[in-house]
């Protein structure tokens, strides 16, 4: 099977966010940068097709220099190969875009993406490469099987599961709970290095980066608020003013 | 809470500014490593510690290993970890290629060895124990021996242990007592008792590999009459089969602490069918041995270190939360209160955890730096590393060891009351720690070899050695104004050691080597904190470098340029200084714990 994932580098989980001054991002000085949760699902998911059915995973990841960090991860895993797409930003649908551009020539049998990045979070990218690529697309999905030709794939919704089959090639979007990722191994990091990765820039890509959307200011969420005690021995006044509270204050009942 | 137990910025800072470990893949042997490798390894291990080591660091030590019947039953992460670390090849991570191994640089293994014994130490305990006891197998055994049993312990599906203490015969290996019979079918059959011996029975893996020290019937009185023997728990049998190999599990020790490892009794040949197959040659088996105890002391001092480290960030992030007092020059009470790390007393409680934690790390670190260049180097320079090792391996296991107690007790203290309660994870690490200056030789067995035996070995040119390095790191340190003042405490301080020490063998020539010895932990430990000094010193200069021109730096890296620096003056303001009191001591000489009669402990 030829199998493309397709990787993001973000920051840590862990790692405490300042949104820069004039609200154009975030400060990126002395942030550790990790691949993004939902994309190591698929990349396992995609390690485990491979080793079911044979044939190669390539790891595409459009970012800056360092993103060949999350490239070598993934390859660490145990991928084959990797696509470095060396534009630094994009919104979503030029960073489908260029996914799309650098995918095209390998006429995958199945794509995965996470279902979104933990940084912006707009869960759109595995959507609209599916769309350009003229693709079906199943989103959320917590579980895959492939057979005769077809992929069978689980997604949960409201209090259900849908279970839908789709024709191939198509692209996955992988939720949690879909496998459990693997660290890479020390082998794996020392074949790592030697393992091809194609570093390819817009142009020869073939695209232009024209956006479509724009962050016009980012804030950080306001400060929580100081928590209340309510003070008094009668428990049920306490139960009382709670309830009046949470109606007329916090307005949540 | 942010569950931090070690710094990657530290582990980073030591290998690349202090060590230059990328420097080593200029050799050769070490040629297919880089620095994007070694990055790789950090964050992989971390990520191991994080989601799997660290969640079960509380429950291992409330569901202590226990005696099902014939066998021991442990917490089942140690199986997954066991089968994580054969997978993933941490436990042959310095192995040689040839022979399946990584070849990975000992100081670059010391990282994820680092973060796993913070993260959970009685877990990464499995993983050493049978990472060294491949190694000795590899270096000593027979093509048989290791054909049988290191792909099965590379692969984490056998335990590997050391099994050498006897009821009789801890400190005192000479009295060992456990017999070996020859046959005529190559092997021998084994009869004897061991006792306090890790890991050396439980279900987390298929079967286990005792390095065991035994006396071939027969064999002269003493150290002379060891040898080293592989003795299975379950042997392979013709076709291939385990069959059980007549060792029993005779009892389990309830400990103070790392409580998530088994120590366990054994009794071999009940049945008489206990064989043990003979590594290397007849009566060598405690200098082989000596390969392995090294390798496990300053993977002691790592644990030691690292399970202070993880205490530091846990009493760091209760101070700067825990809201209590306010500033001295504060009078109204109406004003609310400030996080404890703002009361200056909180923060020398944390510096000290500092120091201890990345003085330590730093020490081993250089250790394994010797080693690395001792592989890779040849006559003169090969000797030169290997001697440096030797000498330091005492002080790398012991500082470490005893100043983690001291350590976590500050970071115990931090959290008043809450840390004396098993809410928080100050206690365990408490009594965690408490094992590291018994195990692998006492904290006395070693300034005996220091003292004994270390400083005069090569007609003390392993001192020698020891004295050039450190003359090194201060020329280097005087080089930059802000450094001088400490650099010339260190060689007033090191110049006093070494009157100490001429001192000392002065005794040892007039033949008394009883009171010459006497107070060898005391030597110890005057060793240990010059030594720590030195590697603070050591770090300072990258640092103030750093520090020179800020403008490239991020917020973070400043700020931890910062925090080093200062705990690097409070190491020579605050430890250093002790090292006078111990000297005056030293210098006495008087002989006053020989003279003491034992029947005066009468009250």
């Amino acid at each position: 099977m030829n199998i493309v994932a397709c990787v993001k580098q973000v920051p840590d989980t862990e790692a405490l966010i300042k949104v820069k001054a004039d609200g154009s991002g975030i400060e990126e000085g002395g942030i550790k940068w990790v691949m993004n949760p939902y994309d190591e699902y698929g990349v396992e998911e995609a390690l485990k097709l491979k080793e079911k059915n044979g044939g190669e995973v390539t790891i595409v990841s459009m970012g800056p220099a360092r993103a060949m960090e999350t490239i070598r991860t993934a390859l660490a895993m145990g991928a084959e190969k990797g696509i470095h797409i060396t534009i630094d930003k994009a919104d979503e649908y030029n960073t489908a875009a260029a996914l799309a551009a650098a995918i095209k020539g390998i006429n995958p049998d199945i794509i995965f993406c996470g279902q979104r990045a933990i940084d912006d979070d707009s869960g759109q990218v595995g959507s609209i490469l599916a769309e350009l690529l003229g693709l079906p697309v199943v989103t959320l999905v917590t579980k895959l099987e492939i057979a005769d030709g077809k992929a069978k794939a689980v997604k949960p919704i409201e209090g259900a599961q849908l279970l839908i089959e789709s024709q191939m090639p198509c692209v996955i979007t992988a939720q949690k709970g879909l496998n459990e990722p693997r660290y890479a191994s020390l082998p794996g990091i020392m074949k790592a290095k030697k393992k091809p990765v194609d570093v390819k820039d817009a142009a020869a890509l073939g695209i232009t980066v024209q956006p479509k959307a724009k962050i016009v200011k980012m804030t950080p969420p306001p400060e929580r608020a100081p928590g209340k005690i309510i003070g008094g021995d009668d428990p049920a006044a306490k139960a009382a003013e709670l309830a009046k509270l949470l109606r007329e204050e916090a307005k949540v009942i | 809470m942010g569950e931090k137990f070690i710094s990657e910025r530290n582990l980073r800072f030591l290998l690349y500014e202090v060590f230059d470990a990328v420097s080593l893949t200029r050799y050769p042997y070490y040629a297919d490593h880089s620095r994007e490798m070694f990055d790789m390894v950090l964050e992989t291990a971390m990520r191991i510690g994080k989601d799997m080591l660290y969640p079960t660091l509380g429950e291992m030590d409330k569901n202590p290993p226990e005696l099902a019947g014939d066998h021991v039953k442990v917490h089942p992460v140690v199986r997954t970890f066991m089968r994580e670390c054969g997978e993933g090849g941490w436990i042959s991570a310095i192995a040689p290629m040839e022979r399946g191994g990584q070849q990975l640089p000992s100081i670059v293994n010391f990282v994820p060895n680092g973060i796993f014994a913070a993260a959970n130490y009685s877990a990464s305990v499995y993983l050493l124990l049978t990472s060294e006891a491949s190694h000795l197998i590899e270096s000593f055994g027979s093509d048989e021996l290791k054909e049988t049993f290191i792909p099965r312990m590379f692969s984490g599906e056998w335990q590997g242990t050391m099994a050498l203490t006897e009821p009789q015969a801890g400190s005192s290996l000479a009295d060992i007592a456990t017999v070996a019979e020859p046959t005529d079918e190559g092997y021998y059959r084994m009869r004897g008792q061991k006792i306090f011996i890790s890991g050396s029975d439980h279900d987390g893996v298929d079967n286990v590999v005792n390095l065991m020290l035994a006396r071939i019937k027969g064999a002269p009185a003493g150290v002379r009459g060891i040898s080293l023997f592989v003795v299975p728990k379950k042997r392979v049998g013709e076709n291939g089969e385990l069959v059980f190999n007549d060792i029993n599990v005779t009892g389990l020790y309830h400990k103070l602490g790392y409580r998530g490892c088994p120590i366990n009794q054994l009794s071999m040949g009940e049945a008489d069918d206990c064989r043990g197959y003979l590594v290397g040659e007849p009566h060598k088996g405690l200098a082989y041995m000596f390969q392995m105890m090294n390798a496990a002391r300053l993977a002691i001092g790592l644990g030691a270190a690292a399970i202070a480290s993880a205490a530091y960030y846990a009493s760091l992030e209760y101070s700067q939360v825990r809201l209590q007092g306010r500033r001295m020059t504060e009078k109204d009470p109406a004003t609310p209160q400030i996080p404890i790390i703002e009361h200056a007393d909180v923060k020398r409680m944390l510096l000290f955890q500092r120091s201890v934690v990345e003085g330590s790390l730093s020490l081993i670190a250089q250790c394994y730096q010797y080693s690395d260049l001792a592989i890779v180097s040849e006559g003169d320079e090969k000797e030169r590393y290997s001697l440096l090792l030797d000498l330091l391996t005492p002080v790398a296991k012991s500082y470490p060891s005893e100043m983690s107690i001291l350590s976590v007790s500050q970071g115990l203290q931090i959290l008043g009351g809450y840390g004396y309660c098993d809410e928080f994870p100050l206690e365990q690490y408490y009594r965690d720690t408490r094992i590291h200056p018994i195990h692998e030789g006492t904290t006395g067995i070693h300034g005996t070899t220091l003292l004994g035996r270390n400083v005069t070995m090569k007609d003390g040119r392993a001192l020698q050695l020891f004295l050039e390095e450190v003359q090194k790191t201060i020329g280097a340190a005087e080089a930059l104004d802000e450094l001088k003042p400490s650099a010339q405490k260190l060689r007033d301080a090191l110049e006093k050691l070494q009157g100490v020490t001429a001192h000392l063998l002065d005794i040892a020539k007039e033949g008394n080597r009883e009171v010459f010895l006497a107070d060898a932990t005391l030597y110890l430990e005057l060793f240990g904190i010059i030594t720590i000094a030195w590697q603070w010193l050591l770090q300072a200069v990258p640092v103030q470098k750093a520090l020179r021109n800020t403008d490239g730096l991020s917020e973070t890296d400043v700020a931890f340029y910062h925090g080093k620096m200062y705990t690097f003056r409070y190491f020579f303001g605050y430890e250093l200084p002790k090292a006078d009191g111990l000297i005056r001591r030293l210098m006495e000489t008087d002989g006053l714990t020989v003279e003491m009669k034992a029947a005066y402990f009468s009250d």
